[in-house]
C-alpha cells in the first residue's frame, strides 16, 4: 500500500496528533507553523518541505508506538538526527512526521575489554569519540561534521570522513543495531561479536539505508586501541592534479596513511579566512598527509611521504611540529565546506568517488567541465580514498548560474561513473542524488531495492520519495 | 518587508555546526531552539511565510540567550548577534517587549537617573583634579549593585578617571529591541568620556566596541594585561612570575580560582586569555569545563525568563562546587549577580568575586555552609 501523501506543511489530523501526544507527551509533539519550519530542511541547499508535525521520542517503545500509529494511518515518517546530512536525506518530501532522535542521547557502555561501545542514536559522533578516548580507545569514523552529526545519522548515511583510507567508513564499525521497522516491529541485528554469520547481514543493509528501512534506536560500535601518536604534514603543489599524482605515488609506495586530504587554491583561501592558520595562499593546491601509530613509525612514514611529495614537484613541504598544530589543521580541513560559503550565498557540494589511480584525471575533468559550463567549482576531498568534493558557489537568485551548475554536476557524475566511480562516496543519496541512482545501479537493482523496502516497510511510510520508493 | 540586512541573513548555509555550541539547544535538543533554526524563523519572517505574531517566532526571539557562542564555531562567519538585534528590533516593539526590559530601559535612559542609581552606593568617583589616564566606565547597574567593583578598579589603577555623570552605554537597549537608541547612547557616552574607556563589564565592552571601535574600549583584564605588556603582545599562555604594575604579588595565600567568561567578551571580542592570565598571578587557576558557556544571566534574561535562566545556571553550579575552588571570578556584572545569587541559594562556600576585586587584593571570606 502506498503511503498517503500528506501535503507538506499541512498539519496532521486532530486524532493522530492526540494519539502522538499520548505516546510521547504533549510537549514532544509540535505542529504549529513556527515549530516545524526549521525541520523543512537539513544541511542540503535547495531542498525544502515542511512536515506536518515534529515528534521527539525518548525510547525505543515510543518510536515503535509512533511507527505503528503512522503505519495504520498511512502517515509518512522521516527519522532525523541533527540534520547535518548533505543529501537532503531528512527533508520530509511528502510531509508527515519528522521523528527526531536527539533525546535518545545516552552512551550506554564503553568496554575496553571487548573493544566496543553501545549507544543511543542521538549521541554525537564527537561525544562518542571523546568517551572512547577517555578509555584509551579510538572510534575511527571521523566525518567532517563529527561535532554535530549523531551516531544514528552517521550509521543511517554510512558516513565516511578523513580517515577512510586506513580505517574505512562507518559500516566497518557497526557491529549491531536495534531498529524499528515500518511495521513497528523491533529487531536486533548483529551484536557484540566480530564473527557472526547467522543469517543475512541486515546490519550492513540498515547501515546507509537513510531511514527508508527502519528507525535505528541503538547502535553497537567497534572501537580500536587509540594510536600512541598522530602527526600531519603539509605539501603545496602547483595544481590539484599534481597533488593527485603525489597521492597515487604515496599509495604505490606501500604506505596506507590515516590522512591524505587535498584542497585546491580556492578552498585553502576560504579555510584560511576562517581558521587563520597561516596557510600559503599562492599555491595551486594543498595536500595534508598524516598518519598515526607508534611515534618512530609515524615519523618515518611522514618523512617518506614528504619525500615523495617533493619528488612529485611540491613547492613546499613541512611537517606539523606538535599534536595541537596537527589537530588545528584537521579541524580547519573539516570546515572547508561551510568556509567556502564565504565566496557566495549558495554552496552546492558534491561527493563523487573514483578509483584511486584516476584521481588526477578526474580533477582535470572537473576543471574542464567547470570552465565549459562557466561556473566556479572549488574542489577538495579525501584524496587517499578517491572521494572528491567539487563544490559550486553561486549567488542566491542567480537562476542561470544555478542551471549551469546543475548541468555541470550532471556531467561530473557521468564522468565519475565512466571512470569506474560513483555518484556519492559518503554523503548519501537522499533526494539529491535520486535522479542519478538508476544510472549508477541499473534497473534490476533498483527493482530489488523496492522489493526489499516493501519487506521492511510494507505501508511505505518510512522516508517516502527517497531510495526504494 | 522586514528589517533584516540581506547579507547577514544569507550568510548561513545551514551546516548545523552551531548546534552543539547553543545552550538552549542543549536544554531542548530541538532544532527550532538552535541558532540554525532561529535563522530559519528569521528567514520565514523575512519572506513572509511566518507572521511576526507567530507564537513560536516570538518565543524563540525571547528564549535565545544572545550569548553568541554560535558565532565562534560558525565556519561561514554568520554574525548571529547582529541578526538577533535586528530580530528583536522587529519583535520587541511596544508591548512586544518584556515588561522588565521596558522598565530597565526607561530607568537607564536618562543620565540623572543613572547617576542617582549610584549616588548612595559610593561607587568610585574622581572629583576635582581629574587623573590623566583613561576613563573608567561605571556602568548603570554595576554602580548600583556592585559599587565595590569600580572602587577596586580605581585602587588597582589610580590613573583612571571616574566622572559620575557619564550615563549608560546602551547595551541594554541594543539587546532588547532598540538597537538605534543603543547606538546613540554609546556615541553619547563616547563623547562624554573622550579617549580610552576602561570597563569592568564584558557586555558593555562588546557593545561599546561595536559602536566606538575596538581601539577606544578596553575591558579591565585586557587593560591590565596591556598595561603590563607594552606593545600589546597577545597573551598566549599565562606568565605567572611578574606581577603587573599595581597588582600586589600574592605569595603566601594563593587561593584556587575559577573563571566565568563573559559571553560577549569572549565570543564578541575574543578576550578570554587575558582574565585567565591575570588570575594565574594571584592564585591557582582552575578551568571549569563550561567556563566559556553562558551562565544564564544574559543581560535581562535572568529577569525576563527566570526559570530558563536557572536551568542554564544549575549545571554550572554543580561544576563549580565539584571543582573545589575558593572563588569563581567574573568579568561582567550580570554574571556577578547570577553566580552570587545561585551560590547563595545553594549555601555554597564558594564566593563569586569580580576579577578587579581579586586583583586589588580582596579575599572575601568563604561562607560557612
Amino acid at each position: 500500500m502506498p503511503a498517503k501523501t500528506t501535503a507538506t506543511g499541512e498539519p496532521l489530523d486532530a486524532a493522530t496528533l492526540r494519539e502522538l501526544r499520548a505516546i510521547v507527551g504533549a510537549e514532544h509533539v509540535r505542529h504549529a507553523d513556527g515549530d516545524v519550519t526549521p525541520y523543512a530542511r537539513d544541511a542540503t541547499p535547495l531542498f525544502r518541505a515542511r512536515p506536518g508535525a515534529v515528534v521527539h521520542p525518548a525510547s525505543t517503545e515510543e518510536v515503535a508506538a509512533v511507527l505503528r500509529l503512522a503505519g495504520a494511518r498511512g502517515v509518512p515518517v522521516v527519522p532525523r538526527g541533527a540534520g547535518s546530512n548533505l543529501c537532503s536525506a531528512t527533508v520530509p518530501l511528502q510531509g508527515g512526521i519528522v521523528l527526531v532522535l536527539t533525546r535518545l542521547d545516552r552512551i550506554l557502555e564503553i568496554s575496553a575489554e571487548e573493544l566496543l561501545a553501545v549507544c543511543q542514536p542521538g549521541v554525537t559522533s564527537a561525544a562518542l569519540a571523546d568517551a572512547a578516548a577517555a578509555h584509551g580507545l579510538l572510534y575511527a569514523p571521523d566525518p567532517g561534521s563529527r561535532s554535530v552529526a549523531t551516531i544514528g545519522g552517521t550509521v543511517a548515511t554510512c558516513a565516511g570522513g578523513l580517515r577512510g583510507l586506513k580505517y574505512g567508513v562507518t559500516r566497518n564499525y557497526v557491529l549491531g543495531l536495534e531498529a524499528v521497522l515500518g511495521t513497528g516491529e523491533v529487531i536486533r541485528t548483529g551484536g557484540r561479536l566480530w564473527k557472526d554469520v547467522a543469517g543475512y547481514d541486515l546490519t550492513r543493509l540498515l547501515t546507509g539505508s537513510e531511514g527508508t528501512l527502519g528507525v535505528i534506536t541503538e547502535v553497537t560500535l567497534a572501537l580500536l586501541p587509540a594510536p600512541e601518536t598522530a602527526g600531519n604534514g603539509l605539501a603545496y603543489f602547483p595544481t590539484l592534479a599534481d597533488a593527485g599524482r603525489a597521492v597515487t605515488r604515496v599509495i604505490a609506495a606501500g604506505i596506507v596513511p590515516a590522512t591524505l586530504e587535498f584542497l585546491d587554491a580556492r578552498c585553502v583561501d576560504a579555510v584560511e579566512q576562517h581558521a587563520r592558520l597561516g596557510l600559503r595562499r599562492d599555491a595551486g593546491a594543498l595536500l595534508i598527509f598524516g598518519d598515526d601509530g607508534e611515534p618512530a613509525a609515524v615519523a618515518q612514514r611522514l618523512d617518506r611521504m614528504a619525500e615523495l611529495c617533493r619528488d612529485t614537484g611540491a613547492i613546499e613541504v613541512s611537517v606539523a611540529g606538535h599534536a595541537a598544530e596537527s589537530e588545528a589543521l584537521l579541524a580547519a580541513r573539516r570546515c572547508t565546506l561551510p568556509a567556502l560559503s564565504r565566496l557566495g550565498s549558495i554552496t552546492i557540494l558534491e561527493d563523487v568517488g573514483v578509483p584511486r589511480p584516476r584521481i588526477a584525471e578526474m580533477v582535470g575533468h572537473i576543471e574542464d567541465i567547470a570552465q565549459r559550463h562557466d561556473v566556479t567549482i572549488a574542489t577538495f576531498g579525501h584524496a587517499g580514498d578517491g572521494n572528491l568534493h567539487p563544490t559550486c558557489v553561486i549567488d542566491k537568485g542567480d537562476d542561470a548560474a544555478g542551471e549551469r551548475a546543475h548541468d555541470a554536476f550532471g556531467e561530473i557524475f557521468r564522468t565519475a561513473m565512466r571512470l569506474g566511480g560513483t555518484i556519492t562516496g559518503e554523503h548519501g543519496v537522499g533526494a539529491a542524488k535520486l535522479p542519478y541512482l538508476t544510472e549508477r545501479l541499473g534497473a534490476a537493482q533498483i527493482d530489488l531495492q523496492r522489493r526489499i523496502k516493501a519487506a521492511f516497510d510494507p505501508a511505505g511510510i518510512l522516508n517516502p520519495g527517497k531510495a526504494g520508493s | 518587508m522586514t528589517g533584516f540586512t540581506p547579507d547577514l541573513l544569507n550568510r548561513c548555509i545551514a551546516c548545523g555546526f552551531c548546534l552543539p555550541a547553543c545552550p538552549t539547544y542543549a536544554l531542548t535538543k530541538d532544532e527550532t531552539s538552535s541558532p540554525r533554526g532561529r535563522i530559519d524563523l528569521m528567514r520565514a519572517l523575512d519572506e513572509g511565510t511566518l507572521p511576526a505574531d507567530d507564537p513560536r517566532v516570538r518565543e524563540e526571539a525571547s528564549f535565545c540567550l544572545g550569548c553568541r557562542a554560535c558565532e565562534t564555531v560558525c565556519p561561514a562567519g554568520v554574525q548571529y548577534g547582529d541578526l538577533l538585534e535586528e530580530w528583536r528590533d522587529q519583535q520587541w516593539q511596544g508591548s512586544g517587549r518584556p515588561l522588565v526590559a521596558r522598565l530597565l530601559m526607561i530607568l537607564v535612559d536618562a543620565r540623572w537617573r543613572v547617576r542617582l542609581l549610584g549616588l548612595l552606593r559610593r561607587h568610585a568617583r574622581t572629583r576635582g583634579g581629574r587623573p590623566e589616564g583613561p576613563s573608567l566606565m561605571l556602568g548603570c547597574f554595576e554602580r548600583a549593585l556592585f559599587p565595590k567593583v569600580s572602587r577596586a578598579a580605581r585602587r588597582l589603577f589610580p590613573e583612571l578617571a571616574a566622572p559620575a555623570a557619564q550615563g549608560c552605554c546602551g547595551a541594554l537597549h541594543a539587546h532588547n529591541g532598540d538597537s538605534a537608541r543603543g547606538r546613540r547612547m554609546a556615541e553619547e557616552l563616547g563623547r562624554r568620556l573622550p579617549g580610552t574607556i576602561v570597563t569592568t563589564s564584558g557586555g558593555c565592552a562588546a557593545h561599546l566596541s561595536s559602536v566606538l571601535g575596538r581601539d577606544r574600549v578596553k575591558e579591565l583584564s585586557r587593560y591590565a594585561y596591556e598595561r603590563d605588556m607594552p606593545g600589546g603582545a597577545e597573551p598566549s599562555r599565562p606568565a605567572a612570575e611578574t606581577p603587573p604594575g599595581g597588582v600586589p604579588a600574592e605569595t603566601a595565600d594563593r587561593p584556587r580560582v575559577a573563571l566565568q567568561d563573559s559571553c560577549h567578551l569572549r565570543n564578541g571580542l575574543d578576550v578570554w586569555r587575558e582574565p585567565r592570565a591575570m588570575l594565574e598571578r594571584i592564585g591557582t587557576y582552575v578551568e571549569l569545563p563550561s567556563a566559556g558557556t553562558c551562565c544564564g544571566a544574559a543581560g535581562t534574561y535572568a529577569l525576563v525568563r527566570p526559570r530558563d535562566s536557572r536551568r542554564v545556571l544549575d549545571a554550572k553550579l554543580d561544576e563549580i562546587e565539584a571543582a573545589g575552588v575558593d572563588y569563581v571570578a567574573v568579568v561582567n556584572p550580570g554574571c556577578y549577580r547570577q553566580l552570587d545569587q545561585g551560590l547563595r541559594r545553594r549555601k555554597s562556600r564558594v564566593r563569586a568575586v569580580h576579577l578587579a576585586e581579586l586583583l586589588a587584593g580582596e579575599r572575601p571570606r568563604r561562607r560557612e555552609p
